[in-house]
């Protein structure tokens, strides 16, 4: 599943919204109770562990993107 | 795209193919849609449906576009994927129902994607993506029933944050049901908005319309005084207070010995809150119990040293249940007790903690939603009054009529051990004033011999109020017992081992609580125990003695059908009735009848606990209650009324009496002895209200029958009153009243 299938999950958006341009400032239901949620749902997703460093980085889909890969983790269309 | 196989040149080549009329080959096709869906679709579309590859290569052809579509979103537009969905939408996997439904989603939302997922929910019932895309679409369309059901579905299928989350978001966009509403308060000292979802959703399957009030965080102690709080102006039914211990005694994450008395300090601003709630607000309050996430800090050392951390939480937790126990309407949630008995996932996540001061894991919330529920149900009341059993498979493994009364499988070793552990739960019900009912397909001699003379079997006949065992089937035998016993379907549990019989139920008599029951009997009783329609608040001397009320009842009908007059049979039973005005002890039972009674109910009015502990004790206001007996036992506290008592007129603001002993006269009683007293006190008028309610036909002529004169009102609420300087009314011959704390 790719990380704009979670994210469309977690936000209730359609998957095609969901952008490398989507960020915590341009969707409203992008709020702290579901960052969290996010986090926990990229986790089990991907079965990596997220630091609260990681968390902080990531603001918007091309970040999360970033924070992924840099676990090495890799998704179709990647 | 890595996985697919063929170099592209080589698929390419074989494309040529498809122009023709052979079918090609299921290869080239999967590797069509995978690299490709709009053509993959084109080709599905225009083809002759004659020449279409036959069903399972279909749907395995199917299946690949879907995956394809689902990794490159929008690579197909909407009206192809729709002709898709209404010509293959019967073949689609659940999954890729799913992936349909998630591309193809327009505005305004085609028919023919619901049907198609639907179908699919048909063959796949808990499917959480699907049900997701299901509740998804109704929400657009805007079928508030429809998704209001879905939503609750997949709530129970998926329980993760994300989901619940969802849902609750999702309903926050549909119109608020007509349903009760109940008002509850949550307040805390860390973050605890991720336990609403859970909490809206049990409320919701109870039939209930939650509004729910978050407190700002850490402002449990500000919140609990009053004080024009912002709890205070919500107004809340019930009120759950969850302080952490790791919160109050921040020294649980360190190695300190001295817990004890900075942890009584923390118990004691708990009790000091509560108590200050209590004295200013009436609603139900439910604190939780300490708890905490670090474990002792010298390990196997603790016990010998000791006290250990957790003989520390428990003395602490012993401190706080007490101190509850003595204020009005608060109770004690064992929080220690859940987190140990949570049927999975770990209870603390470090992460969450630190990343969002939560303090409770998405694994924990759940069952913590429900417990929730286990107050609010009965608090609402929701509580079931019978539970109606089936039997072969269900109260014993096995089937009697095949296996015999002694091939049953039943008694202290498995196969068996299970149902018998099941039996232990059942009884418990009996003791909390539930009944218990039997409505099995059996022949009723061999059925009976079992619960006669089977030498391991707990429930016996004096256990059941009513049986239904024959071959009749279960929706109609429900009615029967329904009429028998004077309580309505909505007063039902229907326990069944067996699928079909659950969805006859379901389908004949929604309004009965049909559980989902597990294939393994050794979860029949789990799965019962947690049930919020189950629970009750308090337990009085009537929910002891009812089963055997039951059994008396059946010999005041023996005796009914040989008197020659209804009178005479009234004069024989030789009833005897005490109308008193409500005491504490009485409270609890009056705050019952209220909440439990549909039938003989004046205007639908139920009281919180706590304002009837406040009239009860206010000279404007008299509760009466009336505690009736006959020859054959005790009927306990049967009848209520709550009357507003000014200086001319006295006001019955609602009369309730249980359907026990509906055509006994007791409201005739009880009506005379309340004129009695306002005369006593010179008031010239006694007056009342009828609501027409669904199901008060009983009680609607009450005030007829008693010469009182109705004002214009209309065919739903009418004001009724009567001039007391007339002939006073009448205590009926056949009841001896004894009045033994007048006003």
């Amino acid at each position: 599943m790719a990380p704009e299938a979670v994210v469309a999950r977690v936000l209730g958006l359609s998957r095609q919204a969901v952008t490398d341009g989507t960020s915590n400032t341009t969707e409203s239901a992008w709020d702290s109770l579901n960052h969290v949620t996010l986090v926990l749902e990229l986790e089990s997703a991907y079965g990596v562990s997220l630091s609260a460093e990681d968390a902080l980085a990531m603001t918007d889909v091309a970040s999360i993107k970033r924070v992924l890969r840099d676990y090495g983790v890799e998704w179709d269309g990647a | 795209m890595s996985h697919v196989a063929a170099p592209l040149e080589v698929i390419a080549t074989r494309f040529s193919s498809l122009a023709g009329k052979d079918a090609p080959d299921e290869q080239t096709l999967i590797a069509l849609a995978a690299v490709d869906p709009a053509a993959a679709t084109a080709w599905l579309l225009e083809r002759d449906p004659a020449d279409l590859p036959a069903r399972p290569r279909l749907a395995r052809f199917l299946s690949a576009v879907a995956e394809s579509i689902s990794r490159s979103p929008g690579a197909v537009d909407a009206p192809e994927l729709l002709q898709i969905v209404r010509r293959f939408g019967h073949l689609l996997s659940p999954q890729h129902a799913t992936e349909f439904a998630g591309a193809a989603r327009t505005a305004p939302v085609d028919p023919a994607l619901e049907e198609a997922l639907h179908a699919a929910l048909e063959r796949a019932p808990e499917h959480p993506a699907l049900l997701r895309a299901a509740a998804e679409l109704s929400v657009a369309s805007g079928q508030q029933g429809r998704a209001h059901e879905l939503l609750t579905r997949l709530g129970r299928a998926d329980s993760g944050l994300a989901t619940m989350q969802y849902v609750y978001g999702a309903r926050q966009r549909l119109l608020r049901t007509s349903s009760t509403p109940v008002r509850v308060a949550i307040v805390s000292s860390f973050t605890i908005d991720t336990l609403v979802p859970y909490v809206d959703l049990e409320c919701r399957a109870l039939n209930l319309e939650p509004h729910i009030y978050v407190a700002p965080f850490n402002s449990w102690e500000r919140e609990m005084l009053g004080e024009g709080s912002g709890l205070q102006r919500f107004e809340p039914h019930i009120v759950f207070l969850a302080a952490a211990a790791d919160d109050l005694i921040p020294r649980l994450a360190s190695p300190d010995a001295s817990l004890t008395t900075a942890g009584e300090a923390a118990v004691d601003r708990l009790l000091a809150a509560a108590e200050r709630f209590t004295s200013w607000s009436s609603a139900l309050l439910v604190v939780h119990g300490f708890q905490s996430v670090f474990r002792d800090t010298l390990g196997p050392a603790s016990s010998r040293i000791g006290p250990s951390r957790s003989e520390v939480m428990n003395a602490l937790n012993t401190r706080l249940a007490e101190g509850l126990r003595s204020l009005p309407r608060a109770y004690f949630l064992d929080l220690a007790d859940l987190v140990a008995r949570r049927r999975q996932g770990a209870a603390d996540n470090p992460k969450l903690r630190h990343m969002a001061s939560m303090r409770l894991s998405e694994h924990v919330l759940r069952d913590l939603g429900t417990a929730h529920a286990q107050y609010i149900a009965p608090l609402m009341g929701r509580t079931r009054k019978c539970v109606v059993l089936d039997l072969d498979n269900t109260l014993w493994g096995g089937i009697v009529g095949e296996d015999g009364p002694h091939g049953i499988r039943l008694g202290d070793t498995s196969p068996g051990s299970e149902f018998r552990e099941f039996q232990q739960f059942l009884i418990s019900l009996l003791r909390k004033g539930i009944l218990l009912a039997v409505n099995s397909k059996n022949n009723e001699a061999d059925a009976l011999e079992v619960i006669r003379s089977h030498s391991a079997m707990l429930l016996r006949e004096e256990s059941f109020s009513a049986m239904r065992i024959n071959w009749d089937s279960k929706p109609s035998n429900m009615l029967s017992l329904a009429a028998e016993l004077n309580i309505g379907l909505d007063s039902f549990v229907f326990v069944d081992d067996n699928e079909k019989e659950r969805a006859l139920m379901r389908q004949a008599h929604p309004q009965v609580l049909t559980p989902e029951m597990p294939k393994d009997p050794a979860r029949y009783r789990e799965t019962l125990e947690m049930l919020p329609e189950l629970q009750v608040l308090t337990i009085t001397d009537e929910d002891r003695s009812r089963t055997q009320q039951y059994v008396e009842r059946r010999q005041r009908e023996q005796l009914r059908l040989t008197a020659q007059t209804p009178e005479g049979y009234l004069a024989s039973l030789e009833i005897a009735a005490a109308i008193e005005t409500a005491s504490p002890r009485t409270l609890p039972r009056v705050h019952q009848l209220f909440q439990r009674t549909n039938q003989f109910n004046l205007t639908g009015i139920r009281y919180e606990p706590g304002v009837l502990a406040a009239r009860s004790t206010d000279n404007a206001w008299r509760i009466y209650t009336a505690q009736v007996s006959d020859r054959f036992g005790d009927h306990g506290l049967v009848a209520t009324a709550v009357v507003r008592a000014e200086r001319d007129e006295w006001k019955i603001e609602n009369f309730v009496m249980s359907c026990r002993v509906i055509g006994y006269g007791i409201e005739d009683a009880l009506l005379a002895r309340v004129a009695g007293d306002a005369r006593d006190a010179d008031a010239r008028w006694l007056a009342g209200e009828i609501v027409t309610l669904p199901k008060n036909a009983p009680a609607r002529d009450f005030f007829a029958r008693n010469a009182f004169t109705p004002d214009a009102g209309d065919h739903e609420r009418r004001n009724w009153r009567r001039d007391l300087g007339e002939n006073g009314l009448m205590i009926p011959r056949w009841i001896s009243v004894r009045a033994d704390n007048g006003a």
